[in-house]
C-alpha cells in the first residue's frame, strides 16, 4: 500500500516535472533560446520566485528534515505534483511552444541530465531499499522542477556546438544555392518600422511582371533568410525581396554578407530595441550596415521624414530619398493626399522631372503612404511600368494587425495596429482613430515595450497624446500602466472614461458592456505571454 | 538548380499519336540547362507513365515493350500537392518520384484538349502553359466557340446544332431548319473532335442523312454548317494570355481533296511521321497586306474573347469570291504546338517553350491575389445556418 503511495508520488512528480519543462521551454523558446534575455526575463516576470516554485523549495527542504517523515513528505510532494501539473496543463498561452527540431533536442537533452541527476540521488540515497530510492526520485524531481529553468540553459549550451555546426551546414547551403542563381536581384529592406509593410507592398508592385519571392512573415534574421532560401526559393524565381531584422550592431551586415543585396530600402530609424541598441545612433549604423553593402551599380532608396536618415550621406550607391512629411531635399514625395471613405488617393513625384503617379488604395494612415512610395521608387527603378504599379497599389489588401481598418456594418469598427508598436506609429494610430467621429472612440492598449531607457516617457506621451484623440481609453496589464495614466490625466482625460483591466479578455469584455454600434476601437500593440 | 516541368501527352483520345510528336518536339526544344524535363505518357486507357525511353520516338512502335522500361506514375488532386508519386509503393523509401514546378500539357482532342485534363491540373494547383478548363471546354466544342464568337461580333457562318437524340426525335423538322437557313452545301461535323474526324459535306438531303448519321457515330453533339465554297483556308497562332497576347505569321494549308483530310494532315509530308509540321503548307500565305491585318487581328480577338492561354492556333476561312472572312475553329493545344509559324515570325522553338513557362507561372501569380475561399466558417460564426427552406418566403 505504502509502495503504491510512494510510486504514485514519484509518477505525480514525473508529471509535475515534464509539464513545468515544457512551460519552461516554451518561454525559452520565445526568448530565441538566449541565454541573456531569458534571464533578463525571469528576473522581470518574477518567473524564478513564483509562489509554486517556492513552495516546490519548501516542500524539498521540509522532506529532507529530521522531523518530517518520509511518508508524509512524499504524500504532500505528490498532492502538490498533482494539483501544480493539472494547473499548470490546463493553462493555455497565447503562444503556446512549437516543437522545432532544436526545441526538440534542447527538451530530450533537458531530460536526458534531470534523468541523470534523478539517477545520481537514487543510486546515492536509495541504497536503504525501494521506499527510499522512490523517496530519493520524488526528491530529485522536485528539485529538477524548481531548477527546470537552469536545467534548460545548461541543456542548450551542452547542444551549442551541434547547434552550431547544423546552422552553418544550411548556411553554406544556402550560400551556394544563391550563389548558383546569377540572374536573381535582390532586394532587402530593413526599418526601425515599416518594413514587413514596405516588403508587402514592393511584393505586390513586383509581382506584376516578375516571379518575386520574398521571406514570410517574420523570417528577417539570419536563420530564417537561410531557411527561406533552403525551402522557398525556386531557379525560376526572378526577384527576392529580403527583409532584415535587427537587434543588435552588425545583425543586417551579417545578413547583408549571406545575400549580397543588389538594392535597399531603409524605412526608418527610430527608437525601436532601444533595449539592445542602448542608442539611436547604434540604430543608424545599423541600419546603414544595408546601404554600405549595395554594390557601386545598386541602388538605395532612404527615408528622408527620418532626421537620422537625413543627416546621413550616402556616396557609395546611388541613392533615391523619399518623403511625405519633409519633402525638402527628397527626390520622390507623396502629395495630394486625399483620405475618402474607403481608403487613401494621392500622387507619387519624382522631383527631378516632375513625372507623376497618382494612385489610389484601401490603407490608410501616413504611414502605409511613405512605405508606399518606398516601395513605388524601387519598383520604377526595377522596370515595372506605371500602368502595373498603379494597378497593384489599387489591389493591395491591408496587413493584419499593421493598421487595418475592419468596418462591420451595424456594429464597431475595428482598427487593428496589434503588432509591435512604436512610438511613431502609434501616434499614427492615434490619428485615424481621432478622425473617427461618427460614434465613441475607444483605446485598448498596453502600451509599447522594448524602448529600453526611454519606455516610461514614451508611454506618458502617446497617453497625454491620447487623451485628446480618444473618448475611452483602456489600459491592459501592469507593464506600461502608471506611466499611460499618468499621461492620460496630464492630458486631461476624465478619470471616468479611464479603465486598467489586467488582461486582453477583461478588456474585451469591457469594451462589449460599453460600447455600442457605430463605435471604434483601436486596438494598439499586443503583447505575447512572456509579458504581462 | 533547374526547374522540374512535366510535359504530359498521349491521352484518350483519336489523336494520341500525334501528342507523342508533338510532345516529343517540344521537349527537345527546352532547354536542358533551365529545365529538368519530365515526360509523362497517358496511355489509351488512362495510365500515367514516366522514364527516359519516351522521349524516342522510335520506342512508341511496341507500346508494350515501351511501358516495361518506364514506371507508371499519379498525382494526387490535392491542392498544392505537386509531387508525382511512383504507383508501385515500396516497403522502405519516398514514392515521390519528383516534385514537379510546373506542367505543359500537350494533349490533343477528347479529354485532354477540352478541359478535362486541365481541370485535374487546376484541381492541384500547379502552375501550367496553355488555356484553363473554361478556354479549352468553349474552344473545342465547335458550338460553343461559335456562340460566344458571334456574342462578341467575331465573324462566323451560319450553324445549325442539334444533339443526337434530337435528330433522332425531330428529324424533319431539323432538317427543315437546315434548309432553310442555310441551305445546300452544309458541312457537317461532330461538335467536339479534333482533326477532321466524322467531318462530311452535304449536297443534298440524301448526303445531310448520311453525314449526320456518321457524325453520330463520333459525338452525341453535332453541327451543321454554312459551306463556303471556293475556299481559302488560312492559320494563324496566337501566343500570351488574355491580357498580352501576339499573333505569328499565316499559313495556307495544301489540301489533297475539298477539305484538308485527317491524311492531309498528318499522313502528309515525309515518311517519318513527322506530324503537323511536314503536312505541306505554305508560310506565310500569300495574301494582300490588309487582308493579312485583318487575319491577325480576328485571331488575337478570338484568343482574347475565349480567355485562351498558352499557344493557340485559330484556322480561319476566306471565301475567295467574295472575300470574306470567317473563324472556323481555334485549336487550343496545336500541333506541333504550332512551333514553324513561331520560328518564321522569328521566335527560336526554345524560347517559344520559354515563354510557355513564363506564362504558366505568371497566371499562377496573378491567381494567387484572388480570394477564393474565406477563412471563416459560416457554420461557426452561430445563430445556425438556415438555408433555402428554412428561409422566410
Amino acid at each position: 500500500m505504502t509502495i503504491a503511495i510512494y510510486i504514485a508520488a514519484a509518477l505525480a512528480s514525473l508529471f509535475l516535472f515534464t509539464v513545468e519543462l515544457r512551460r519552461c521551454l516554451m518561454m525559452y523558446q520565445q526568448n530565441s533560446y538566449r541565454d541573456e534575455r531569458y534571464r533578463i526575463w525571469l528576473r522581470e516576470s518574477g518567473d524564478t520566485t513564483s509562489g509554486r516554485r517556492l513552495c516546490g523549495l519548501i516542500l524539498f527542504f521540509l522532506a529532507l528534515s529530521p522531523f518530517c517523515p518520509h511518508t508524509a513528505a512524499t504524500v504532500l510532494a505528490g498532492v502538490f505534483a498533482l494539483w501544480g501539473g493539472i494547473v499548470m496543463a490546463r493553462a493555455k498561452y497565447k503562444k503556446p511552444l512549437v516543437m522545432t527540431m532544436r526545441a526538440r533536442r534542447i527538451f530530450v537533452t533537458a531530460y536526458v541530465l534531470s534523468a541523470l541527476i534523478a539517477g545520481v540521488a537514487v543510486v546515492a540515497l536509495g541504497n536503504n531499499g525501494l521506499l527510499a530510492g522512490l523517496f530519493a526520485l520524488c526528491e530529485a524531481l522536485l528539485a529538477c522542477y524548481c531548477g527546470s529553468h537552469i536545467i534548460l540553459m545548461a541543456a542548450n549550451r551542452i547542444l551549442s556546438p551541434l547547434e552550431k555546426q547544423i546552422n552553418r551546414k544550411y548556411y553554406n547551403e544556402a550560400a551556394s544555392i544563391l550563389a548558383s542563381m546569377k540572374d536573381l536581384r535582390i532586394i532587402a529592406i530593413t526599418g526601425s518600422y515599416g518594413k514587413t509593410s514596405t516588403k508587402h507592398y514592393l511584393h505586390a508592385m513586383l509581382s506584376q511582371q516578375y516571379e518575386t519571392l520574398m521571406t514570410p512573415g517574420n523570417f528577417n534574421t539570419t536563420l530564417g533568410v537561410v531557411r527561406t532560401v533552403r525551402e522557398y526559393l525556386k531557379p525560376y524565381h526572378q526577384v527576392f525581396i529580403v527583409e532584415m531584422g535587427a537587434k543588435n550592431v552588425g545583425d543586417i551586415k551579417e545578413i547583408c554578407d549571406l545575400v549580397h543585396p543588389w538594392g535597399g530600402i531603409v524605412t526608418a530609424v527610430g527608437p525601436q530595441h532601444l533595449e539592445s541598441f542602448k542608442t539611436i545612433d547604434n540604430v543608424q549604423a545599423t541600419k546603414f550596415e544595408l546601404v554600405d553593402s549595395l554594390p557601386v551599380g545598386g541602388l538605395a532608396v532612404i527615408n528622408n521624414d527620418f532626421e537620422k536618415i537625413a543627416d546621413r550621406p550616402v556616396d557609395s550607391v546611388p541613392c533615391i530619398r523619399y518623403a511625405v512629411a519633409r519633402p525638402d531635399g527628397a527626390d520622390y514625395v507623396a502629395r495630394d493626399i486625399e483620405y475618402t471613405p474607403t481608403g487613401t488617393r494621392f500622387a507619387v513625384v519624382r522631383v527631378a522631372d516632375g513625372k507623376e503617379l497618382r494612385l489610389s488604395t484601401r490603407l490608410v494612415g501616413e504611414c502605409n503612404i511613405s512605405n508606399l512610395t518606398a516601395a513605388v521608387a524601387m519598383a520604377q527603378a526595377l522596370g515595372v511600368s506605371d500602368e502595373k504599379i498603379a494597378y497593384a497599389v489599387e489591389e493591395i489588401e491591408q496587413v493584419e494587425h499593421r493598421l487595418s481598418i475592419k468596418r462591420i456594418p451595424g456594429g464597431l469598427t475595428i482598427i487593428d495596429d496589434a503588432y509591435n508598436s512604436n512610438p511613431v506609429g502609434s501616434a499614427m494610430a492615434l490619428d485615424v482613430l481621432s478622425a473617427m467621429t461618427q460614434g465613441r472612440r475607444f483605446l485598448l492598449t498596453p502600451g509599447m515595450i522594448e524602448l529600453g531607457g526611454e519606455q516610461y516617457d514614451r508611454n506618458r506621451d502617446f497617453g497625454f497624446n491620447a487623451a485628446s484623440k480618444c473618448d475611452v481609453a483602456i489600459v491592459v496589464g501592469e507593464y506600461n500602466r502608471n506611466a499611460i495614466l499618468e499621461g492620460l490625466k496630464n492630458g486631461g482625460m476624465p478619470e471616468e472614461n479611464i479603465y486598467t483591466v489586467a488582461s486582453f479578455a477583461e478588456a474585451q469584455q469591457l469594451l462589449m458592456s460599453k460600447s455600442s454600434p457605430g463605435d471604434t476601437v483601436l486596438y494598439e500593440n499586443d503583447l505575447p505571454d512572456t509579458f504581462k | 538548380m533547374k526547374t522540374n516541368i512535366a510535359v504530359f501527352f498521349g491521352g484518350r483520345s483519336t489523336e494520341h499519336e500525334i501528342s507523342v510528336i508533338s510532345a516529343n518536339q517540344a521537349m527537345a526544344a527546352m532547354d536542358s540547362d533551365k529545365y529538368n524535363v519530365i515526360p509523362v505518357y497517358i496511355t489509351k486507357d488512362g495510365r500515367w507513365y514516366t522514364g527516359s525511353a519516351l522521349t524516342d520516338v522510335k520506342n512508341y512502335r511496341n507500346t508494350a515493350e515501351l511501358l516495361k522500361q518506364c514506371t507508371q506514375v499519379y498525382m494526387r488532386p490535392v491542392y498544392g500537392d505537386y509531387n508525382l508519386y511512383k504507383a508501385e509503393r515500396k516497403m522502405f523509401g519516398s514514392d515521390v518520384l519528383a516534385t514537379l514546378d510546373a506542367a505543359i500539357p500537350v494533349l490533343h482532342g477528347s479529354n485532354g484538349e477540352d478541359g478535362i485534363f486541365e481541370g485535374v491540373l487546376e484541381t492541384i494547383g500547379i502552375p501550367f502553359a496553355g488555356c484553363a478548363t473554361l478556354a479549352s471546354a468553349n474552344g473545342m466544342d465547335k458550338i460553343t466557340m461559335k456562340m460566344i464568337l458571334a456574342a462578341d461580333g467575331i465573324p462566323v457562318v451560319d450553324y445549325v446544332w442539334f444533339t443526337d437524340k434530337q435528330w433522332f426525335a425531330h428529324r424533319d423538322d431539323l432538317i427543315a431548319k437546315v434548309e432553310s437557313k442555310l441551305g445546300y452545301p452544309v458541312i457537317v461535323k461532330p461538335a467536339n473532335l479534333g482533326s477532321s474526324v466524322g467531318i462530311g459535306r452535304a449536297d443534298n438531303r440524301e448526303d445531310l442523312l448520311t453525314k449526320v448519321d456518321d457524325a453520330r457515330r463520333y459525338s452525341a453533339r453535332i453541327i451543321v454548317e454554312d459551306l463556303v465554297e471556293n475556299l481559302q483556308e488560312i492559320n494563324c497562332s496566337v501566343l500570351g494570355d488574355c491580357d498580352e497576347y501576339r499573333t505569328s505569321v499565316l499559313e495556307e494549308p495544301i489540301k489533297s481533296g475539298e477539305i484538308l483530310s485527317y491524311t492531309d494532315k498528318y499522313m502528309g509530308g515525309t515518311k517519318d511521321n513527322r506530324g503537323m509540321h511536314a503536312s505541306k503548307k505554305r508560310i506565310p500565305a500569300d495574301l494582300p497586306q490588309a487582308e493579312t491585318d485583318r487575319i491577325r487581328f480576328l485571331a488575337g480577338e478570338t484568343f482574347r474573347v475565349l480567355s485562351c492561354h498558352g499557344v493557340s492556333r485559330v484556322d480561319m476561312m476566306i471565301d475567295a469570291k467574295t472575300r470574306d472572312i470567317y473563324v472556323n475553329e481555334i485549336n487550343t493545344i496545336p500541333g506541333s504546338l504550332s512551333f514553324y509559324l513561331w520560328e518564321a515570325a522569328g521566335l527560336k522553338f526554345n524560347e517559344l517553350m520559354d515563354e510557355l513557362v513564363r506564362l504558366a507561372f505568371k497566371r499562377k501569380r496573378d491567381q494567387s491575389t484572388k480570394t477564393v475561399s474565406y477563412d471563416s466558417n459560416i457554420f461557426a460564426l452561430g445563430g445556425g445556418v438556415k438555408g433555402a427552406k428554412g428561409a422566410k418566403a
